[in-house]
């Protein structure tokens, strides 16, 4: 069997210009900077963070006092700790632009980055 | 290098084809938990080396389906009970769409695969089935990973298929069959 063959190495190159693409088009339609962060637990959203107050702050959601939210005073956010084992949430580093996502799989909790507020009757809005 | 075409059907005898197969489950084990020790500058759930899979594709080619197959299954429950029922989902999920799709191109293709394009399909498709399972898990379609799970599966593909081209003359000179 060949390591490699043109057709092969087409198909490859085609994918990986349609990834690229496709990374460029989600980057450039929510290239503005979030107006909140909504947090969801077991697919409900359970805390809704407002960015934009310059102020820095490390929180817990009631449900999960092992993860540690921060939200810094550029107007991002980040997970800070976790007691899951790979860290991946920690990893995936501060979100600042509408669409992005980080996600702790074991604690079923991910957040992520919007313009506005999807539901202004959501519990719990931090503001300030 | 006098190398013997891979994917014809071979018929190992029974001892030796579950003396094999140990041995290779073994491997999958083991690399399974060096992997865990390669960074892969990557923060996205489920991205990792894939270096498993190099076991899965030589069994493929070497063994045949059902082999692979209990292997990508075996593997599955490995991480389910090292890592935890949240990793053996998503290595169960992965692993299998990884297999189905590479077993897909190994019988449409033929003899007219090759390492490349085998490995690169299993890797893009083990994590878009890992993606999958951890979008069922938090009931929300993790899109934004999406176009990164396709490049990071391409580069990690790419990466097996020169360790399995590496590897294969070598194993075939065992005369394991």
């Amino acid at each position: 069997m060949k390591f490699a063959r043109k057709r092969d190495i087409l198909i490859i190159a085609a994918v990986a210009v349609a990834g690229l693409l496709l990374w460029a088009v989600l980057r450039g339609a929510f290239a503005q900077p979030g107006v909140y962060a909504e947090i969801y637990y077991q697919s409900k959203l359970v805390e809704t963070v407002a960015l934009e107050t310059g102020a820095e702050e490390s929180f817990s959601i009631e449900e999960l006092p092992k993860v540690v939210f921060h939200r810094y005073a550029d107007g991002s956010i980040a997970f800070l700790e976790s007691d899951c084992p790979d860290k991946v949430c920690i990893h995936a580093g501060r979100l600042r632009q509408v669409g992005q996502m980080a996600a702790c799989l074991p604690n079923e909790v991910y957040m992520k980055i919007v313009g506005a507020i999807a539901d202004p009757d959501a519990p719990d809005l931090v503001i300030g | 290098m006098d190398e013997k075409p891979l994917g014809k059907k071979p018929k190992a005898a029974g001892a030796k084809r579950i003396a094999l197969l140990g041995i290779l489950f073994a491997l999958a084990m083991v690399l399974s938990i060096v992997e865990g020790f390669i960074p892969v500058p990557v923060p996205v759930p489920g991205v990792r080396l894939g270096l498993a899979n190099i076991v899965v594709m030589f069994a493929l080619l070497q063994l045949g389906r059902r082999d692979a197959l209990g292997l990508t299954l075996l593997k599955a429950g490995f991480v389910a009970v090292t890592r935890g029922a949240m990793a053996g989902a998503l290595s169960l999920a992965g692993g299998s769409l990884a297999f189905c799709v590479m077993a897909l191109v190994l019988a449409l293709a033929k003899d007219k695969t090759s390492y490349l394009l085998l490995s690169v399909s299993g890797a893009v498709f083990h994590n878009i089935g890992q993606i999958l399972m951890a979008s069922l898990i938090l009931r929300t379609f993790l899109w934004p990973y999406f176009p990164v799970l396709l490049l990071s599966g391409i580069a990690t593909g790419f990466a097996t298929s020169v360790l399995l081209k590496l590897t294969a003359p070598a194993l075939q000179r065992l005369h394991l069959k």
